[in-house]
């Protein structure tokens, strides 16, 4: 089993850009153990590397692809109601670089 | 309250003018506020909904609630997270704008645990969620406002969302019907995302008929969502004729059974008694009801593969979710640490602990034992149902091991013991994309509990069959929450 | 040049042209004003969900039927998970596991040679959204987000810059042929990711593998490749090889050198997985041929067609096969009636260099092949000769006049044979000392002659047909 630690908790958070508190570290910490114990019992199923992962909610979706017509463009006015920052039509966001 | 009536009975009110749709409005308004303030259900108040017209449609002048992770169009819809506590959409899910065609009036937006990713309703934004039935206790979640107001008589139905047992639950706990239909009945388009592969959009009513009325509306195939399908020759309500003789129904036994607990605690045994009691009223008229016992091992996963698919789609579900486009803009010199800092100020602990599950999952060196095996597991417990339900007609289960848990025990962390398969089997039907309803069948220190029937895929119309007669037989049918205001300072 | 063999592959990004993007139904098109060609998805509005664009999917499967790919069974999609401000929903969608094509081969000529190019796998995918920087801000604009992108992936299995960009070369050509893709590299419609590595000549075993980044134009990866191989040979030269790390580095344009980005060590992971929200579609076989009978003849054996059958010179062929707006317009000469050989001589000497010159695309072009048929039947029978011909195009092409409204009978040529032999027959009566003279040997006699029969018909007589008639009456 992997060891679990403070670092590791953080990065993984990090990665979802998701900052933790020292206590939330700590919930997961916890939790982890048991968490992988509970993955464990996926593991403990034998011979279940040949059937195929079901990835999907149904196997027997049938659908039609869509027909490629153009619709209207949103507002621009209706795009940006929920945006904090923006110049112009366009969203604002401190420079990006690299 | 004439509003805590069922959806038939209203329409049949209306028609011959006992009342009016401006009366249960302000019914249901005034009903609103008194359930916020002593079970706190709601994100918002419509406080000036638009009236309609009465006219030959069913739903046509009668007020229900919206789940606050459905895009409603001018209408605040946060998710019940911090993340979006000031978005205003621009457009309106699918299956609401099918219901607002029916001529049904939205009367509030309802709390949920944040995004639906919890099974408690303690995690909304706006605090915890309290059982109508009784304060101290919670609802279940995450439908947890939806279940809370139906329960009490707010409106004949609500929206609900599923994506683990996210009505199913509630809806037990609540003492109502909750139903969700087979995947892709229902249009996904406008709900906000937990875990696209097992999310479900459904409903709660007090009857298995209002949820067949409900459903009816709300479906339908939509050019917005491919995984919605064309179910124009379905039609729930009309079809449902409590003609259940002959029915084979099947309970997997060694999750019932007692036996295979050590120390099962009072409750879990009054629940499952009364369950077999349930059984009973089936059997009487001539419903065949076995047990099957199915690989402990298989059952055992269930929990786990839950947790493994859906904290992992999540994670990438609400990686739109930075506050740059909408949601209130996070500090920080950089565009990176601005949208940490809205994730980190904006996502409640619960979920952030899930997030990280979700990224440990998804990791390459992770992702073939945990996800992809996640996936393989989720398709034999789904072609096992399949192969049962090749001779039944449904599986039937008590839902949870007994009523609400008190709200100062909420148990919303993943854990392993011997009753988690009990408490977490209602999975199953997001595995399969089952139809699964959920009604009330007892009480237990008098706090209601539910039984649930999931069928296959495309048989809805079966499971409701069945629920619609099981429902005739018992005395729940309509019952609201007795909820008394509590003398406040 | 280095004394080392240079491996390279390349990943070559083309946006497609469709009338709505891949996944929303905005419009796919440029649009200078920001933020106006935007659907909920594309900004990734709460509860939007993708829907795939069929014309999409059939592009792309022609493209996998033309390098000769295997199609997947199922069409699905994955997600690639990461965060940077110019993907709103936090992932891309693309295809991973079931690309619309994989393991496939396309053979293009280089320099006269041929190489059969490998492709590993050809997939669809959505652009980002375009970022315009300022001073201290970034203003993000999502016109180009869900815009189908189609990223072809090749085996390393060439060996030079040149190779590299023969292959982009024709590769665009195809993506136009096909009607896949403008392909307009100005247009920021091609985007290379070039990956080099060196090895010594016997070596069996590739060296470390350096990955340059888009790279928006053949000309940079021209010289981002060469610089790169001479980088790498330096470093080996100095026996510091182990200096070359498996990395990602950019070309920066003004210095023309590659600059590290980040190393492979930290190299993002995407945890791709299956879009949940996209369901598995069966590609049949009837809609693979369906899909195989829109495939356009591809330049390749369009130029052994024109070489073949219309037996224009290779150097000719190329010139035409080039751009498929002259191939058409060539074969639209050709199929109205023209000497083809008449045909690509206008089109390669006067047309082209006109509408460079211009700066116009054939396509604008006033004179259409059925208005050069005008000219060019008139010269072919001999009613006008070539200078005239020219006269006449230039012309019609100055007035935006039909050329028949230049040739009128009072220019057209004397090709009457039996006239002509008329008047040879009195020249020559009235020419016997001359006539003596040439068989004497004074060849250049001929000359005189001809000179004497354009002299009585004013310059009109068809001199081919002259000189043929005198040929024969004189030897």
């Amino acid at each position: 089993m992997k060891n679990f630690t403070k670092e590791l908790v953080d990065d993984l958070a990090l990665k979802l850009l998701i900052g933790l508190t020292d206590e939330e570290n700590k919930m997961v910490l916890d939790e982890f153990d048991v968490i992988d114990q509970n993955m464990e019992l996926i593991t403990k199923i034998p011979n279940i590397s040949k059937v195929e992962p079901m990835t999907h909610a149904l196997d027997d979706f049938t659908y039609v692809l869509r027909d490629d017509k153009k619709e209207e463009s949103i507002e621009i006015k209706e795009l940006l109601q929920n945006c904090d920052k923006y110049e112009g039509r366009e969203i604002e966001v401190p420079k990006v670089v690299g | 309250m004439k509003i805590e009536n069922t959806i038939e009975d209203l329409h049949q009110m209306l028609n011959n003018k006992e009342v009016t749709v401006e009366e249960l409005v302000n019914e249901s308004l005034s009903k609103s506020k008194l359930v916020q303030k002593e079970c706190n259900a709601f994100v918002t108040i419509i406080e000036n909904p638009i009236i309609k017209e009465v006219n030959s449609n069913l739903l046509s002048g009668i007020p229900y609630g919206i789940k606050d992770n459905y895009s409603t169009k001018g209408i605040l819809s946060t998710g019940s997270s911090n993340t979006l506590k000031d978005y205003i959409p621009f457009y309106t899910a699918t299956c609401i704008e099918n219901l607002e065609k029916c001529g049904a009036i939205a009367i509030n937006k309802t709390a949920l645990d944040e995004f639906g990713m919890g099974g408690t309703g303690t995690t909304c934004h706006t605090g915890i969620v309290k059982n109508p039935w009784n304060k101290l206790h919670m609802c279940a979640g995450s439908s947890a406002g939806s279940a809370a107001a139906v329960a009490a008589g707010v409106y004949p139905f609500a929206l609900g969302s599923d994506t683990g047992d996210s009505i199913r639950k509630p809806a037990a706990f609540c003492g109502i019907v909750g139903y969700k239909p087979t995947y892709g009945m229902i249009s996904r388009y406008g709900l906000f995302p937990f875990a696209s592969s097992l999310d479900h959009c459904g409903c709660l009513t007090r009857s298995v008929k209002d949820a067949a009325i409900v459903v009816d509306a709300m479906k339908g195939l939509d050019k917005n969502d491919q995984t919605s399908w064309d179910s124009s020759n379905i039609h729930l309500y009309n079809s449902i004729d409590g003609q259940v003789k002959g029915k084979k129904l099947f309970y997997i036994q060694n999750i019932v059974d007692l036996e295979n607990y050590t120390n099962p605690s009072k409750e879990l045994k009054e629940h499952i008694n009364n369950f077999y009691k349930t059984l009973d009223l089936l059997k009487k008229d001539g419903v065949e009801v076995e047990g099957i016992n199915i690989d402990k091992a298989l059952l055992n996963a269930i929990p786990s593969v839950y947790v493994c698919l859906s904290c992992a789609e999540a994670t990438s579900n609400m990686s739109n979710l930075t506050g740059i486009i909408f949601g209130p803009r996070g500090k920080g010199e950089n565009v990176t640490d601005m949208m940490i800092d809205h994730r980190t100020q904006g996502f409640s602990p619960l979920i952030k602990r899930r997030f990280v599950i979700g990224s440990y999952i998804l990791q390459k060196e992770n992702q073939e034992k945990y996800f992809v095996n996640a996936q393989r597991v989720r398709r034999l417990i789904v072609d096992k149902m399949k192969e049962l339900f090749k001779t039944y007609d449904g599986l039937i289960m008590p839902v949870s091991t007994g009523p609400a848990p008190l709200l100062d025990n909420p148990k919303d962390s993943v854990s392993v013991d011997d009753v988690s398969v009990l408490e977490e089997h209602l999975q199953i039907g997001n595995f399969g994309g089952f139809p699964s309803i959920t009604i009330p069948n007892g009480f237990i220190n008098d706090l209601p509990v539910g039984i649930n029937i999931t069928g296959n895929c495309y048989d809805d119309i079966n499971v409701l069959n069945i629920a619609y007669h099981l429902e005739s037989k018992m005395p729940y049918k309509g019952q609201i929450a007795p909820l008394k205001e509590d003398n406040h300072e | 040049m280095s004394k080392y063999k240079a491996v390279i592959g390349l990943e070559m990004h083309c946006e497609m042209q469709s009338n709505s993007k891949v996944f929303s139904s905005a419009e796919n098109s440029y649009n200078d004003t920001p933020n106006a060609n935007v659907r909920p998805l594309d900004m990734a509005f709460p509860g939007t969900l993708p829907t795939v664009n069929k014309e999409c999917i059939c592009k792309s499967l022609l493209m996998s039927l033309v390098l000769n790919c295997s199609q997947p069974e199922y069409m699905y999609f994955d997600r690639k998970n990461y965060y940077y401000p110019d993907l709103p929903k936090g992932y891309q969608i693309t295809q991973m596991h079931a690309p619309v094509g994989v393991n496939g081969k396309i053979t293009i000529d280089i320099d006269g040679r041929e190489k059969e190019v490998l492709i590993h796998d050809i997939h669809l995918e959505e652009d980002s959204a375009s970022l315009d920087h300022y001073r201290d801000i970034s203003l993000i604009d999502y016109n180009r987000s869900g815009v189908p992108l189609l990223e072809l992936v090749t085996e390393p299995c060439f060996y030079s810059a040149e190779e590299a960009v023969a292959f982009l070369e024709y590769m665009r050509r195809i993506y136009q042929y096909c009607g896949v893709s403008e392909a307009d590299t100005k247009k920021g419609q091609i985007r290379c990711d070039v990956n080099v590595s060196i090895m010594d000549e016997n070596a069996s075993e590739l060296g470390t593998k350096v990955e340059m980044k888009n790279i928006n134009s053949f000309a940079n990866v021209y010289d981002a490749i060469n610089y790169e191989i001479k980088r790498q040979s330096e470093l080996k030269d100095a026996g510091r090889y182990d200096e070359v790390e498996q990395e990602t580095r950019r070309f920066d344009e003004e210095s023309g050198t590659t600059i590290r980005m980040r190393s492979k060590v930290d190299a993002i992971d995407y945890k791709y997985f299956v879009e949940p929200n996209i369901p598995k579609y069966k590609i049949t076989k009837e809609w693979l041929e369906e899909i195989k009978k829109d495939i356009p003849m591809l330049p390749r054996e369009r130029k052994e067609k024109y070489i073949k059958e219309y037996n224009l010179s290779e150097y000719d062929a190329n010139i035409i096969i080039k751009e498929k707006d002259y191939a058409d317009y060539f074969e639209e000469c050709v199929k109205i009636g023209i000497n083809p050989k008449l045909a690509a001589n206008y089109l390669i000497v006067q047309i082209i260099a006109y509408i460079n010159k211009e700066g116009i695309s054939i396509k604008d072009f006033y004179l259409k092949p059925e208005y050069l048929k005008q000219i060019i039947v008139e010269q072919d029978k001999g009613n006008i000769s070539s200078k005239q011909a020219k006269e006449i195009f230039n012309k019609a092409l100055d007035e935006r006049k039909e050329p028949k409204n230049y040739i009128s009978k009072d220019n057209a040529q004397i090709s009457d044979k039996n006239l002509l032999e008329d008047i040879i027959n009195t020249i020559l009566d009235n020419n016997q000392t001359q006539i003596e003279a040439y068989h004497n040997g004074k060849t250049n006699l001929f000359d005189y002659f001809v000179g004497q029969v354009m002299k009585e018909t004013k310059g009109k007589a068809n001199p081919n047909m002259v000189k043929e008639i005198l040929k024969e009456k004189l030897d």
